[in-house]
């Protein structure tokens, strides 16, 4: 019986029923991401730790949660002993001492993780195109982007090598190549994931969260997932619910409000379309719909684009060509060396956005631009907070369209920013939000964000399965049949 | 946003730009700029810039030894280092 597209609880219940060994479904992924390798959704694979997990899995009784599921660990967490590179040539050959929290919580758990995938250059992108070791494909069309920066993850499940995945989320780095990939990606409450152990692109945004096919799956990740960590200051030390506890309740009554400010006119109409049909879906589950006004949140992409490359510039500081990562050859004198190793360790979008944060991070400059975006930041989240007040959920295409062709957005990088004009704002806030897939345009898959408030991932989670139980976008495949 | 400016700022990052590519970075770095501009649209008075969205302080701990010294594990990964340093160029003549 193959295991593609097959989902967590279909190979939990599989294993559990000796259909099939831990063995011989590890052995059967490798056979698929070797089949697949044109994709490029892997940077570097773990075949033999994954098979020796696999055969002790076999020989011991285990009653671990995910115990045998096969996972694709983006390649922004550290894994102990096995290369992570952050999709960068200045870490083309670092191997971690230790692994990242979310990783630990993960492979104790029970997960398998079959190797580390293709990613934007320290999840700087929007479609893939900046990781040092190439495009990934999307599974859904020649040379069409998967998205970014979780690209290769998003693809690995998108093409059904694995059921579950890892990524991380800045700006909408899950959401957007869940989107363009149609699959489920959920970026969880700023806090609930320990940042510890992941390559840190903009620190107050970075969040890590699952990419699976079903909401349901994600909320089978997010369990384990969820930690409090002394070694992340700002891990949250919150209850933990059991995700998958709700998901099932009726949606019948709750309120999901639609965003005025953000224009669906200048989006295709075959995108509102899809959209459209989505809201009167959940009006048929008998959710009401409330317009809601957020009157700063056209500023996010801006505020965005500031906070991010400061924080950027100063956490990629630490790349320096010292302790870890990539040094110039025959360096000079220690400018020499710092100067070199950073020129050619880093790609052209990462420099760009280490050049803004110092821009504005510069005495003089400071006031007017990062300062200012810190103070339009709250005044988003202030946004935000009143509109919960009002409605449970907010809703709205995750992208402005369907996946688009490589190097299509020519060289203008304030048309790749624009890409995430639906995710950012939930990043600002902290918010948790996820995207699924809702409907297809010119036989490309489209997502739909629902943005919750602080700490809800859990009715997130209920209004996706609510949609999932009575849809089938997201059981269609690239290669064409229905799971 | 002029080439001087970038220089300056490539220079503080220690990022070399490279030759014949600096008008393009410049033009990219200029409208990128000029595209945040916008934030000159709200009105921030006495507003408190958030830095975090969680707003919470700091976590602090007991200030004890939990990690065991893997100092050889760190110096290993390094790209020059001794059996107790890492080595860069000579600094002081």
């Amino acid at each position: 019986m193959s295991i593609q597209y097959k989902s967590i609880k279909n190979l939990t219940s599989m294993l559990q029923n000796k259909e099939i060994s831990h063995k011989e479904l590890i052995n059967e992924t490798f056979t698929l991401i070797e089949s697949k390798m044109d994709l490029n959704a892997f940077i570097t694979l773990n075949k033999d730790a994954a098979i020796e997990k696999a055969t002790l899995l076999d020989s011991k009784k285990n009653g671990s949660s995910l115990a045998g599921i096969p996972i694709a660990q983006k390649d922004l967490f550290c894994t102990k002993d096995l290369r992570t590179t952050c999709g960068s040539n200045m870490l083309s050959s670092f191997i971690p001492p230790y692994s990242a929290t979310v990783i630990s919580n993960l492979e104790n758990a029970g997960c398998i993780s079959v190797g580390k995938t293709n990613m934007d250059e320290f999840a700087m992108g929007s479609s893939n195109e900046t990781s040092f070791y190439g495009n990934v494909e999307n599974p859904w069309g020649k040379n069409l982007v998967p998205g970014g920066s979780s690209g290769g993850s998003a693809s690995a499940v998108s093409s059904g090598i694995v059921p579950a995945a890892t990524g991380t989320d800045t700006g909408g780095s899950i959401r957007q190549p869940a989107s363009l990939c149609g699959i489920t990606g959920l970026k969880p409450t700023y806090g609930r994931i320990s940042r510890w152990g992941m390559i840190a692109f903009a620190s107050s945004l970075d969040q890590a969260g699952p990419m699976a096919r079903t909401a349901e799956d994600c909320a089978i990740l997010l369990n384990e997932m969820c930690s409090h960590d002394n070694k992340d200051t700002t891990s949250l030390n919150e209850h933990i619910p059991d995700f998958t506890k709700d998901i099932d309740q009726p949606i019948k009554g709750m309120k999901i409000g639609i965003v005025k400010e953000f224009d669906l006119s200048k989006l295709d109409s075959e995108v509102v379309k899809v959209f459209e049909e989505s809201k009167k879906h959940y009006e048929s589950l008998g959710a009401e719909f409330i317009e809601i006004s957020l009157p700063n949140i056209s500023l996010s992409v801006p505020t965005y684009y500031v906070v991010a490359p400061a924080e950027c510039s100063s956490n990629l500081s630490r790349f320096d060509g010292v302790k870890f990562g990539k040094r110039c050859d025959d360096p000079k004198n220690l400018e020499d060396l710092y100067i070199r190793t950073r020129s050619e360790g880093f790609g052209d979008e990462v420099k760009r956005r280490i050049l803004i944060g110092s821009y504005v991070l510069s005495a003089g400059f400071y006031d007017a631009y990062y300062k200012k975006a810190q103070q339009v930041r709250r005044l988003i989240k202030n946004d935000f907070d009143e509109a919960f007040l009002k409605v449970d959920v907010l809703m709205s295409p995750t992208t402005r369209g369907p996946a688009f062709k490589a190097g299509s957005k020519g060289s203008d990088p304030i048309q790749m920013y624009l890409e995430d004009l639906f995710t950012i704002p939930a990043n600002l806030a902290g918010l948790p939000a996820l995207s699924i897939p809702n409907g297809f345009v010119d036989n490309k898959p489209i997502g739909l964000q629902l943005i919750g408030n602080f700490l809800e991932e859990s009715k997130l989670l209920q209004f996706a399965h609510n949609f999932q139980k009575t849809t089938d976008f997201h059981l269609k495949t690239p290669s064409g049949e229905n799971i | 946003m002029d080439k001087k400016t970038v220089t300056t700022i490539a220079y503080l990052s220690r990022i070399a730009l490279d030759e014949g590519n600096e008008d393009k970075i410049t033009t990219d770095l200029e409208n990128i700029i000029k595209f945040v501009d916008q934030l000159d649209n709200a009105n921030v008075d006495g507003i408190e810039p958030l830095t975090n969205p969680l707003e919470k302080k700091a976590q602090t701990r007991e200030d004890k030894v939990t990690a065991e010294n893997r100092k050889d594990t760190f110096l290993d990964r390094a790209p020059k280092s001794n059996e107790d340093y890492f080595l860069v160029p000579r600094v002081v003549e």
